[in-house]
This record gives structure tokens, sequence and C-alpha cells, in this order.
């Protein structure tokens, strides 16, 4: 403070011209300038060490002067207040010299510090420089990179490569001498030329749009006219209906047909067309039609999900609810049953007519559910028949098509997969239903395409016309063949339970003239009584008497002699023979396990039979087996060798003309009729 | 009772057929192979096969190993007599007798070596020949069937030396007796007669319907089968199993068979029989039923003893009858398995 005042004072001591009347700042401030500019130069001109001595010098004489003051204070005396004046005016000098040297000195340290800062300042100011330098440094390194890295879109283009562009390019855009040098120049041309290029397809384009939109308006004006042209085709159609019906070309009829055909399911529509494309080919005596209500086939549009799934959960949803439910449980199991075994509304009728007009009407139903086809078979004659008792089930829609193919007796569903659906509802096996729906033969299967590979249930069976073609024929062929056995028999049965057998005059040849014996009986049994009759084992342990066969007992008489004969007819009459077990009940009882010759006579009719077949088609295979039969009971008792010891004359004399009556280790008798000579031998 | 029954298999026309026929079968004859290990037997339709009996018997028989190795059709009609010489099967039935060769058969070569008719009387029906005998110390064969004489043919040359002619109804067996050499024959007329082989003529009448013990009216007169054991000799058939003293021609021993017997043979010291019924009989010679051991077949034709010396691990007996199975016993006491045709 006493340096701030003594500097405030020394510049009114020092400058005259000071201006004085403006605020002590002010004031201050420019006396100090003017001061600062006259103290400074004295400071850079005066040493600062010397001012260092010379402030230590006047701090002693200060000192000294402070201690003669002391001294002359402490003495007192009349010379001391000179003195001490004196001795204070010279230490007055002393502090302004003092004041002076302070005053420097902080001169000095004021110019020491602005000078440093103004060092400070540059190098703060250069440094600041270097930052900016360096910034724009690295902006324009990263401008450099981004122009090094620049993809021009042009490269982007594929364009078209050297040798190709020099060559189709005019020389105008090519411009070869510039180009080949001057790469720059020649992505240019290049690039002029892809122009140019683009520019022209897109000319073509244009004109074929236009093209195009022509021609689709001369078509959009062709079908109206066509459509226009439908309603007067219909008109001449209808016109032209009873001229179609007066020539017996029922062409509308078949083209309803085919309209119908269309709603079928495939199986059907498989066997349809394979069936009317055989019938008009190859056998004009077949018939095809369509039966059944199309629009519930429309109805039926949606294809039948798996509803199968639906019901079971609605199954679980029932064993959810209350007791109450229960006893319309087993309903809807019946319903559930009844939709898995759903019939299409279509179904297609095939007619085979034979040649003695007697006629077979199939009738092919689809179930959807379980994608196979059964059949219906009914036969009709051209006269009312009066079925004989023994003939109820040759010609039953039950079995009159069994077994058409060995071993295909449907009764079983052919589809393995169908197991799985009937476990859900608890069918156990279609048998049961087979009279309602019909039979699934294997071969209707086939004639509808499905093919069931054996024991692996697939998914998708689809009806496959290749499969159904190849086995038209021999179908078709067979159950003419079985429709006409069938009838023949039946013809026969008739007569048999009449006790006649009905031999035709193209067979007479085989046996002779005269034959005693005489069937007395005809009756069919069941096959459990078959199976319990003691002569018939051999046949049930060979397996051939499975239940798809029709067993009948025959009785043959002569005089005290009866025979019993048991028939297996293999419902593949007459290609597979009917077997005969014979029992023969006269002085006792003989079958084919005591007696050689019953045995023979068995062998004589089983395994002779091909000579027994008679004319094609054998439908009188049976009836000769029966007068065989007979006639070899004739020899058998006949040849019987008389029994010496016992009295009276032999029951059956003997007629029959025999070379010899016995032959071979087994004594054989002769059962062999020889034609025309008329005698008996061994085979 | 109920009984199983089997599962009816699917059958075309085919096998219907072949099903027939087998049911149907007889096998009439067998014949052991020399070296013993293979069996001919021949039925009724004319074939004959042969099955391996080695491989039946070893331990890993399976199923086709009871089926024949081989099987053709020998003769047109049935084949009613077979037997082996050291190389050649000959086989009988229609009024011929041909020759095969073993080796060439067991190779599945079937071609007949040679055949041969015997000069008969009738030409109206050709004649069965109902058995064959070997004379090994003549290299003869001798034939014997439906005309009513056994004729004897020399094997090395083929011919018909002599024809021996007694019996009024056909022939159903022959026998050898070694010793002499005579030949025992019998015959549907109900007679044995012995033949002296080198003086061609008949030494000996049995007629053995005429012996009260052993005769039986009602199943007739005539002889099935017969054996001899020199000095003794066992027949049957329509009378009564007897046991003769050849020398006496007295029956010594009836057996108490009801049914015809159609085999007969002797074996150690025992007599084995079959005929109509399943069983094989086993008699002691002093008349006793020793076993009856059932076979298959409702009634047996023919039985065979397999004693080859070069293959004792194949001595069995079989029997053959009124069905397409061929019985095997290992051991006379049961039946081991059935060869099928």
């Amino acid at each position: 403070m006493s340096s701030e005042s003594s500097k405030k004072r020394k510049p009114k001591v020092i400058r005259s011209d000071g201006a004085p009347s403006e605020g002590k700042r002010n004031r201050s401030e420019t006396e100090q300038e003017g001061k600062y500019y006259s103290e400074e130069a004295e400071v850079d001109l005066r040493d600062p060490s010397r001012d260092y001595e010379l402030y230590k010098y006047t701090c002693q004489e200060l000192q000294r002067l402070m201690a003669e003051i002391q001294d002359l204070k402490s003495r007192g005396g009349k010379d001391a207040a000179v003195e001490i004046e004196e001795r204070r005016i010279r230490s007055c000098v002393h502090f302004m010299t003092l004041k002076k040297l302070n005053r420097l000195a902080h001169i000095r340290l004021k110019k020491g510090r602005d000078q440093t800062h103004e060092a400070k300042q540059k190098v703060d100011a250069y440094h600041l420089q270097l930052q900016n330098l360096l910034y724009e440094v690295m902006h324009l390194q990263k401008e450099i990179t981004k122009c090094l890295e620049f993809k021009s879109k042009h490269e982007e283009i594929d364009l078209v490569s050297l040798e190709e562009f020099y060559k189709e390019a005019p020389p105008d855009i090519s411009k070869a001498e510039v180009t080949m040098g001057d790469p720059h120049q020649q992505t240019l041309a290049r690039l002029d030329w892809e122009l140019e290029q683009r520019k022209r397809l897109a000319e073509k384009y244009r004109e074929s749009l236009s093209n195009k939109e022509k021609i689709l308006k001369e078509i959009e004006v062709k079908k109206e006219y066509l459509s226009s042209l439908q309603p007067r085709l219909n008109s001449i159609m209808q016109a032209s209906l009873p001229v179609q019906e007066y020539l017996f070309m029922p062409f509308d009829q078949a083209h309803k047909q085919y309209e119908t055909a269309r709603h079928l399911p495939p199986p059907l529509y498989v066997l349809f067309v394979q069936a009317t494309a055989y019938g008009q080919a190859c056998d004009k005596t077949l018939s095809v039609a369509i039966e059944g209500s199309v629009d519930e086939a429309k109805a039926l549009f949606k294809p039948p999900e798996d509803s199968q799934d639906d019901e079971s959960d609605s199954d679980a949803e029932e064993e959810q609810t209350t007791k109450r439910r229960r006893p319309t449980l087993g309903v809807q199991l019946d319903d559930k049953r009844k939709e898995m075994l759903k019939r299409h509304p279509l179904s297609v009728m095939l007619d085979l007519k034979c040649k003695d007009d007697s006629v077979l009407h199939l009738t092919f139903y689809y179930l959807m559910n379980l994608n196979i086809m059964t059949v219906k078979a009914k036969v009709t004659t051209a006269t009312e028949l009066i079925t004989p008792i023994s003939a109820g089930d040759l010609l039953s829609p039950d079995s009159v098509l069994s077994c058409l193919y060995p071993g295909d007796h449907g009764k079983k569903t052919p589809n393995p997969a169908n197991q799985y659906q009937f476990d859900k509802v608890g069918i156990l096996t279609l048998r049961d239903y087979v009279l309602d729906l019909g039979h699934p033969y294997l071969w209707v299967q086939k004639l509808g395409g499905l093919h069931f590979p054996k024991e692996q249930p697939q998914h998708t069976v689809i009806a496959d016309h290749s499969l159904s073609a190849s086995h038209m024929e021999t179908t078709m062929k067979l159950l003419k063949t079985r429709v006409q056995s069938r009838l023949a028999l039946h013809k026969q049965f008739a007569s048999l339970e009449h006790g006649i057998v009905p031999v035709t005059s193209d067979c007479q040849y085989l046996f002779p003239a005269k034959v005693v014996s005489r069937l007395v009986k005809w009756v069919t049994i069941a096959h459990e009584d078959y199976m319990e009759l003691h002569f018939t084992k051999d046949i049930v342990e060979t397996g051939l008497a499975g239940d798809t066969n029709l067993y009948y007992m025959a009785l043959v008489e002569r005089g005290t002699a009866k025979l019993q004969a048991a028939v297996v007819l293999n419902p593949g009459y007459s290609s597979i023979p009917p077997i005969f077990q014979l029992c023969l009940n006269w002085k006792g009882e003989k079958t084919n396990n005591n007696d050689d010759n019953i045995r023979a006579m068995e062998s004589e009719v089983n395994v002779c039979y091909k000579e027994l077949c008679g004319p094609r088609p054998s439908h009188q295979l049976l009836t000769n087996q029966l007068q065989r039969l007979c006639v070899l009971l004739d020899v058998y008792l006949e040849t019987e060798s008389h029994d010496d010891s016992v009295e009276g004359p032999k029951e059956f004399p003997q007629e029959k003309m025999c070379l010899r009556l016995f032959r071979g280790p087994s004594r054989m008798k002769p059962f062999k009729y020889n034609h025309p000579q008329g005698f008996f031998s061994h085979r | 009772m109920e009984r199983a029954v089997p599962h009816a298999v699917p059958l075309g026309q085919m096998e219907v057929f072949q099903a027939l026929q087998r049911l149907h079968m007889t096998i009439f004859s067998q014949s052991v192979s020399p070296c013993g290990k293979f069996l001919a037997a021949g039925n009724n339709y004319g074939q004959i096969a042969i099955f391996s009996l080695s491989a039946a018997l070893s331990s890993e028989a399976k199923e086709e190993s009871k089926k024949p190795m081989v099987t053709f059709q020998a003769h047109d009609g049935p084949v009613y007599s077979m037997v082996s010489t050291d190389r050649h099967l000959l086989s009988a039935g229609d009024g011929e007798v041909k020759a095969w060769l073993w080796a060439e058969i067991l190779k599945k070569g079937c071609k007949e070596l040679w055949r041969r008719q015997p000069p008969y009387r009738t030409s109206l029906e050709v004649p069965e020949i109902n058995a064959l005998l070997l004379v090994p110390k003549e290299n003869s064969l001798i034939l014997a069937g439906g005309d009513c004489q056994l004729h004897s043919m020399d094997l090395e040359t083929g011919t018909f030396m002599r024809a021996l002619r007694g019996h009024t109804d056909y022939i159903h067996c022959l026998a050898l007796r070694e010793r002499s050499p005579e030949v025992l024959s019998g015959g549907e007329d109900g007679a044995v007669r012995l033949w002296d082989l080198r003086t061609a003529k008949e030494v000996q009448t049995i007629e053995v319907y005429k012996h009260e013990e052993c005769s039986r009216p009602h199943n007739g007169r005539w002889i099935g089968c017969l054996a001899t054991d020199s000095d003794w000799m066992v027949c049957g058939g329509g009378p009564a199993l007897t046991l003769w003293h050849l020398r006496s021609s007295t029956p010594t021993t009836v057996f108490p068979m009801r049914a015809p017997q159609k085999h007969v043979t002797f074996y150690q010291d025992l007599i084995l029989s079959a005929g109509q019924g399943r069983c094989v009989n086993q008699w002691q010679l002093s008349g006793e039923l020793k076993a009856q051991v059932p076979g298959s077949s409702p009634g047996l034709l023919s039985l065979s003893l397999n004693q080859q010396p070069a293959a004792p691990e194949c001595k069995v007996l079989t029997a053959a009858g009124n069905s397409c199975r061929v019985d095997v016993f290992t051991n006379l006491g049961y039946r081991a398995f059935s060869l099928s045709f």
C-alpha cells in the first residue's frame, strides 16, 4: 500500500504536466503510463545487482541513522533535536531511495512477468498453429483416401469385353486410335457404346410392348366371337338329339356320362375310364354306367380331412364331461363308425352280358375315408331261375365272386393303413360290414388302380391307370367264366337233387352204357360239418378245406351198398377241380384208411380229373366226376372176390368186362374205363 | 374235441393239383444204393425219387434234407419193384425192367442205361412186374408178375434164359434160398412154389390157404409177402402171417395179426412185418409180438433195411406205403422222422 501511494505520489512530483482532476485510477493509469515509460527506460538502464547493493547500503544507513537517533534521543540534549532533524531528513532521503528501489524492483518484476507472458503467448500461438496444421493434414489425408477409394458408378456396369467392343462399336464411338493408348478415353468410349446400345434396346422394348398390346386386343376380339358361338352350338346339339336317337348314336348320353364322371373320386374314375375303353375296344358285351347323386358329390368337394383326429378330440372332450353324457357315447361311436365307412355318393355300374343272356351286374363303390373300393354283385338270368336248395350259395351276392383269384376272399380290407383307423373307432374287421358295403376284393382295388403294398401302410395310394388296364381283360374274362360256371352248376344242382346225374351227350363216351349205381342224395353241408367227418381228415390236414369253399354231400347207392362222398367245391371251379372223399358202407365201413381200392377210386376222380373235364369251358366236370363215381362203385362191387366160406350167390354179379380183376402188390381193381372197346383195365 | 385247423393257403390250380397228387401217392418200392448213403423210392405215378440218407440223418439236417435230391419220371406206370446191384439200380413196373447207373443218378443225370421186356405170352394187356430178385451166383435177375411166370435174365447179356411156369394167377413176391439155390415165389393163387434154378423145375408147392391154422377165407387166399432163411420161410397176405419149416412143409407158428401183411423180412432174431395198418410189427420167432411201432402212412407196402457195410451210420429201417412219405426208423423202437416226396 505504501508502495502504491508512493507510486501515486511520485508521478505528482516528477510530472508536472499531469492532468490532476480525473478519476484516481485514470490519472494513475495515465500517469503511470507516462511514468511507466520513463521508469521503464530507467529500469533498462540500471543494473539490478547494483540496485541491490544500493538497497543493502541504504538499509544499513537507515539502521545507522536510526541507531544514532536513538542514541541522541536517549542522551537527550539540545543539539539533539537539530541532529535528529538532520538525521531524520537523511533517513527520509534514504526512505525515498528505498521506495524508488522498491518501485524499480516492482517494475522489473512486472517487466519480467510481462515478458514471460508474452513468450508464453507466442508459444501458445505456435502450438495452436501446429494443432491446426496437424488437423488439416489429417483432414487432407482423409480426403486423399476418400478420393483414392472412390468408385465411379461406371465400374458397376458390365461392359462388353474389349474385343467385342472393338468389333461391334462403330468407329466414331470406338475411336480406336485414341482409345487404344489412353485407358481413360477407352473407358469413356466404352461407356458411350453402352449408352448407345441401351438406347437401342429400350426402343426395341417399347416396340414389343406395343405389339403385345395389339395382339392381346385381337385375342379378346376372337374370344368374344367364340363365346358368342357357344349358345348357337348348344341349340344345334339340341336340335340334333332326335336325329341321334333315330340313328342309334347316343353321343349325348356318352357326353353326359363323361360330365358326371368328372365328379367321380380318382379310383372310380380310373375304373370308369378303363372299363369304357375296354368295352369299346375288346368286348361289346360290357356296358358301363354311373349311378348316384352328382349334387352330393359336388357338395363333398372339400376333401375329407382327418375326421379321425377331430373325433379323437371330441372323444377326449366327452370323457371329461359328466355322467349324463355316457348313454349317448355308444351312439356317438356308432356315428363315428358310420362316418368312417361312408361311401362316395357316386358309384360305377358294370354290366357283363354272357352268351346265354344272363347278366352280371357289378356295382363299385368307393369308401372315402378308407381309400378302398368295394363291389356288390348280382346275377340276373334271361329266364326266371328256380333255385334248388343246395344251390343257395352258388349265386348269392355274398359269395358268387369269392376267390376269383386264389385267396381273394374279400372279407378283409386290403389297405393296411385301415387297421389303425379301425382301432380308433372300435371296428374289429370289415367282415361285419361287407354285406352292406360290398366286398373289398383285391382285384377290385386293382381295377381302380389302387395298389397297396403288403404290410406297409402308405399314406397316399393314388389311382394308377396302367395297373387297372393290365388287369382289366383278365378280370373280365374271369368274371364271365365265373358267372357261367355258377349258372351251369345251378342247373346241374337242380338235376342232381332229383337224383339224376346230367351227363351231356358229348361226355357220354367217358362212361359205359349201363350204370347201375344211382345218386340218391345231394345236399350242401356246412364247413364245420365237413371238418368233423372222420374220412375227410387228410384233406383238412393238407389245408385244402378252407372256409371260402362250398361243401356238399352226395350219396350213391346200389343194393345194400351205400357210398358217401364229401365234396369240396372250390370257388375257382372249374379250373380247380372239386375234391371227393369217400366212405363206403358195405360189409363194414371202408375208407381210404383201410381200403386201398377206395383210395384208388378217390384218385380216379380227384387226380385224373382232366379226362373228365369235357369240352371247354369244362362246366361238366362235377357231373362227370359224379357219374364216374357211380361207375367206380359198380366196378368195385362187382369185382369183389367171392368169399367161399359164406353161403349164397354174390350180391352183385359181374357184368363189366374186365381183363384182370386184380393187379399189382395192392391188388387194385380195374377202375379205368376204355372207350370205345368198353372194357375195364388198370392204370 | 377241437382240432387245430391248419391255415388254408390260397392255392392256385397248380398247387391244388400237386397237393392232390401227393395225397393220392403210393410208394411201392424202395432200394438202397450200393454205398448205403442214398435211398431210391418208386411211386404209383412212375416216378423215382432219390433221398440222401446221410444228409437226412446228419445233425445239421434241415427240412430240405428230407426232400428228394432228385426226382425223375422212370416209367409210364407204377414202379412196383426195385433192386440194386453194386453199380446199377434196376426198376420194374409196367412190363419193363429198366436199369440206371447209380453214379449218374446221383449227379442228376437221369437217363436209363437199358430197358428189357421179357417175352410175354399175351399181347392184350401188358402184365406188370411185381418182384425183382437178384441171384448173385449166376449174375442173373429174376422177374415175376402179371403173366404168372418167372423170367430169368442174364445181367451181362440181357437175354432171357428161362421162364418158369406153374402159377395159375399172378405172382406177388419172390425170395431167394441161398444154399440150394432155389427161388420161392408167392402168388395170387394162394400157393408158394419153390423152383430149382439149375433144373428150371418146380421143386415144392405149399398151398397155404389149404392149411386151416392160417387160412382166412374172408381175406382171400393170395400170398402177398415172402421171406426165407434157408430152412425157414415166413409168408403172409390173405392168410395169416405164418412161419413154415420148408423141408416138412408144415406151419410152425402163426402170428396173430389180423390185417393182411404186405412185406415181411427176417432181421437178426426177429421177424419184421408190415401191411394194412400203420405199424411195423416186430415178432419173436416164437410168435409173440415184441413191438408195434406206428408209422405215418395208413398202410405200408415195403420195408427196407439198410445193411450196406460201407455206411454204418445210415443203418436204418425205412418203411413206405399208402402215402407220399417214407418213414425212417433209426432205432427199431420208434419212428425218427419221415422223408417225403
